[in-house]
């Protein structure tokens, strides 16, 4: 009977689930089960004789000295601690051991029988766990963070959209002022180009009379009536320059060149207790832009400078080449393309601006100075113009410490390396001709003003008041020389499509345009086609007597 | 806090002098449970719990100061001179015997003997120095440990995540023999098993015995015969008792020898 059962018992301890091992109370293995064997890779016969601990990994020997030998020592057992079988082939294998130790009555230990448990999946569950457990804190971590600085957050996302707002507002005020500010501009223009005329022809009869003391009174009074309206003309040029429709003429430009050429005048315009100093950058690139209005803008400059050290001191301006990267761009309300530019700063040691004072300084009419000191139109020629020549301008000030005025315009690519031309020739002796000429202009006093003017020089002249008339006036006249017309023209043609259609009936037919501003077909973002002849309005008696020639004979 | 306090210290006996017992990397002041009582007729005796073992406050432990033996150290002699021992007797089994050299050399009023139980200066071979534990061996240890994945801290995992629903599973080692947190476990053994006080040795101003079990995979006998080597005058009793723990294992072994040297 004893047979089968004791057969039983050993095929269940040999072949268990689990791994046995019986040992003495200092750990030395006595027997060994089947199952543990396997796991190890060993015979069981090869397990007996050696200790319990002398079957683990380096940490798993460590720790079963330091903790749970005396555990099991001093409880009497331990369970379910986790350790790395080392197997013969060396690699690891993760388990549970529980222990126990079989006491005498008088409490000596007699034997240790230990139990081991595969865990290679229960280490990977906890793994697994403790993987998740971590990034769960992490990520909690992060929530808190989160939480923490929301507030802070939002104070700064709602500040920068006050300001990114802030910068819109200004942009659209500054539109609009230049919008209004052009309109009137341009009317004013026209006024002027007809009083300026009549003055011209005035002028042109008293010398005609026999001199007296009536004629040079009237001389006198001309004279003044002159300047006044020269005066008006150079400060509709500044509106439109701030409206951002004079008519540009963009050259390649080699700034630093043009600031050494100027020093002499700035230097009487700054006055003796202000020095100033130019500093060129190394392999400076060439800008295109109009060089007469660089040269004002920097006069410009100078002036306020000069206004804001009364007690001297020193003027800088700087060229040097210059970078926008996407970022700065980003930053700024106007539309400013990232890229290459040349930088002229102008820097000086006055008495500086206030932000809200700096806010405002573009804005036509603005002035700081006292009434009748200056018009305010000064930094709105030198906005109005960088905007115009597609670059961009910065103000930066501080109370007490001065003022910089940072211009960026585009660096000049071209493979073409023109010359900038010498400062303009001297206006040549106005002289006429016998050509015909149709003078197309729906502005009635302007248009009688010009061919007043032709006519006097000698040409025979038609005249239209718009394109649909103009036309119908070519019928007639089979000998036309030139066309001299308004860009801007009512009944649905403007200048240039009047012009060439002309040119489509008449090849040989030249053409003069004339413009107060030129946001137009013809005059692409303020810039002159290459071979379009183009005068500005208020253009003198002179300048239309050479023009008008010039073309005539080119 | 009293040093006591931090300590868990438990002070009994009756006597003159004064035998400090201090316990090692694993377990608690248990570990001289069945020694202790043997010299409380002429001893007033002393245990206490290293911070971050036993009954000690958890609160106290200072990454920094536990990072080398110098901080417990001087945790020793806080506490032995907080009850005013003069001239005792001090035995520290495993990692505090060399804690209680370090002690005896700062305030060297305290101690008048060493007992030393399966110390070890340097755990790591070096050169013709046998430690014991090659330094692989011993980057092995370490990086088991910080995996989190080690015998004790692996059975606590359970309790270490938190989990409500299974507090038996932490319960089993939670008792009242051997209570350590794991995370300071973890760091004692950095800075036990990386110590090296080998120099530390020299000019001890105390009488030294040297207990050394035999077949100690912790500390091997060739290193219980270097610290007595480097300790002019000392005694070194090897005993019968195997493993790293006799004060558990051959209680009444390492009773006979303590007495036979004080």
């Amino acid at each position: 009977m004893n047979r089968p059962l004791d057969d039983d018992l050993e095929d269940l301890f040999e072949s268990a689930p689990c791994g046995y091992l019986s040992a003495t109370p200092d750990g030395r293995i006595t027997k060994a089960n089947r199952t543990l064997a396997d796991w190890i890779g060993l015979d069981s016969r090869d397990l007996v004789g050696r200790r319990f601990p002398d079957l683990l990994n380096i940490a798993g020997k460590i720790y079963y000295e330091t903790h749970f030998a005396p555990l099991l020592r001093m409880q009497g057992f331990f369970h379910e601690v986790a350790l790395d079988l080392v197997r013969a082939n060396g690699s690891p294998l993760p388990v549970l051991v529980n222990a126990v130790e079989r006491r005498a009555d008088s409490g000596e230990p007699l034997l240790v029988r230990i139990t081991v448990f595969n865990a290679t999946d229960r280490r990977r569950y906890e793994r697994e766990l403790l993987d998740a457990r971590r990034a769960a804190d992490s990520a909690n971590g992060e929530l808190r963070e989160l939480n923490l600085t929301l507030e802070a957050r939002i104070a700064q996302a709602v500040a920068e959209r006050l300001k990114a707002e802030e910068a819109l507002r200004q942009g659209q005020k500054m539109e609009a002022i230049g919008q209004l500010t052009g309109g009137v501009a341009h009317d004013f223009n026209n006024l002027l180009t007809v009083i300026l005329g009549g003055l011209e022809t005035i002028g042109r009869q008293i010398e005609t009379l026999p001199a007296s003391l009536t004629t040079q009174r009237m001389e006198r009074s001309l004279r003044m009536a002159v300047h006044g309206a020269e005066r008006a003309a150079t400060l509709t040029a500044r509106l439109l320059a701030f409206a951002r429709r004079q008519p540009l003429d963009p050259k390649p430009v080699d700034a630093g060149r043009l600031v050494i050429n100027l020093a002499d005048l700035l230097q009487r315009t700054l006055g003796a207790t202000i020095e100033l100093q130019s500093v060129a950058g190394a392999g400076l690139w060439r800008t295109l832009a109009d060089p007469g209005e660089l040269e004002n803008a920097l006069i410009n400059l100078a002036v306020n400078a000069r206004d804001a050290m009364p007690g001297g001191g020193r003027l800088t301006i700087e060229t040097s080449n210059a970078f926008l990267d996407d970022d700065y761009v980003r930053t700024i309300p106007e539309p400013v393309s990232p890229g290459q530019y040349v930088l002229i700063a102008v820097s000086d040691t006055g008495s500086g601006m206030p932000p809200e004072i700096v806010a405002q300084v573009f804005e036509p009419f603005f002035t700081t100075k006292e009434t009748g000191k200056g018009t305010g139109l000064g930094l709105s020629q030198v906005y109005g113009f960088v905007r115009q020549s597609e670059g961009h301008v910065r103000l930066y000030s501080e109370v007490g410490e001065g003022t910089t005025v940072k211009i960026y315009l585009p660096k000049f690519v071209s493979n073409d390396d023109r010359q900038e031309p010498a400062t303009s020739a001297p206006t040549a002796v106005p002289h006429g001709g016998d050509e015909t000429i149709l003078v197309v202009e729906d502005h009635d006093e302007l248009r009688a003003y010009s061919t007043g003017v032709l006519r006097e020089l000698g040409y025979r002249v038609f005249e239209a008041s718009s394109g649909k008339n103009a036309l119908e006036v070519l019928q007639r006249t089979p000998d036309l020389s030139l066309l001299f017309t308004d860009v801007v023209l009512p009944e649905g043609m403007n200048g240039r499509e009047l012009a060439d259609e002309v040119q489509r009936r008449r090849s040989g037919v030249k053409v003069l345009f004339t413009t107060g501003y030129t946001r137009n077909a013809i005059v692409h973002n303020g810039r002159l086609d290459a071979g379009v002849n183009l005068i500005g309005k208020p253009f003198s008696f002179r300048d239309l007597a050479a023009k008008v020639r010039d073309v005539l004979d080119s | 806090m009293t040093a006591s306090r931090r300590h868990n210290a438990t002070v009994r006996g009756e006597g003159a002098r004064t035998m400090v017992f201090a316990h090692g990397f694993g377990c608690d002041q248990n570990m001289w449970r069945f020694v202790a009582p043997a010299f409380e007729a002429d001893f007033r005796t002393v245990l206490f719990d290293h911070v971050g073992a036993g009954g000690s406050d958890v609160s106290a432990y200072d990454p920094d100061k536990y990072a080398s033996l110098d901080g417990y150290a001087d945790d020793v002699v806080e506490l032995c001179r907080e009850l005013g021992v003069r001239k005792g007797v001090y035995v520290g089994h495993s990692v505090s015997a060399m804690i209680g050299v370090l002690a005896a050399k700062r305030a060297p009023e305290l101690f008048e003997k060493l007992v030393l139980v399966g110390p070890s200066p340097r755990y790591i071979d070096d050169g013709d120095y046998i430690g014991g534990f090659s330094e692989p061996q011993i980057h092995e240890l370490l990086e088991f440990l910080d995996s989190n994945h080690m015998g004790w801290s692996e059975a606590m995992a359970p309790v270490i995540m938190g989990n409500p629903d299974r507090p038996e599973l932490g319960e089993e080692l939670t008792n009242s023999f051997c209570r350590t947190d794991p995370e300071i476990a973890r760091r004692f053994a950095r800075a036990t098993f990386l110590s090296d006080n080998r120099a530390d040795l020299a000019d001890v101003p105390a009488e030294v015995l040297v207990l050394q079990c035999s077949d100690d995979v912790i500390a091997p006998q060739c290193v219980g015969e270097f610290v007595h080597r480097s300790l002019p005058g000392s005694r070194l009793v090897v005993m019968k008792a195997t493993g790293h723990c006799p004060n558990l294992s051959a209680p009444d072994e390492t009773i006979a020898a303590i007495r036979a040297f004080v």
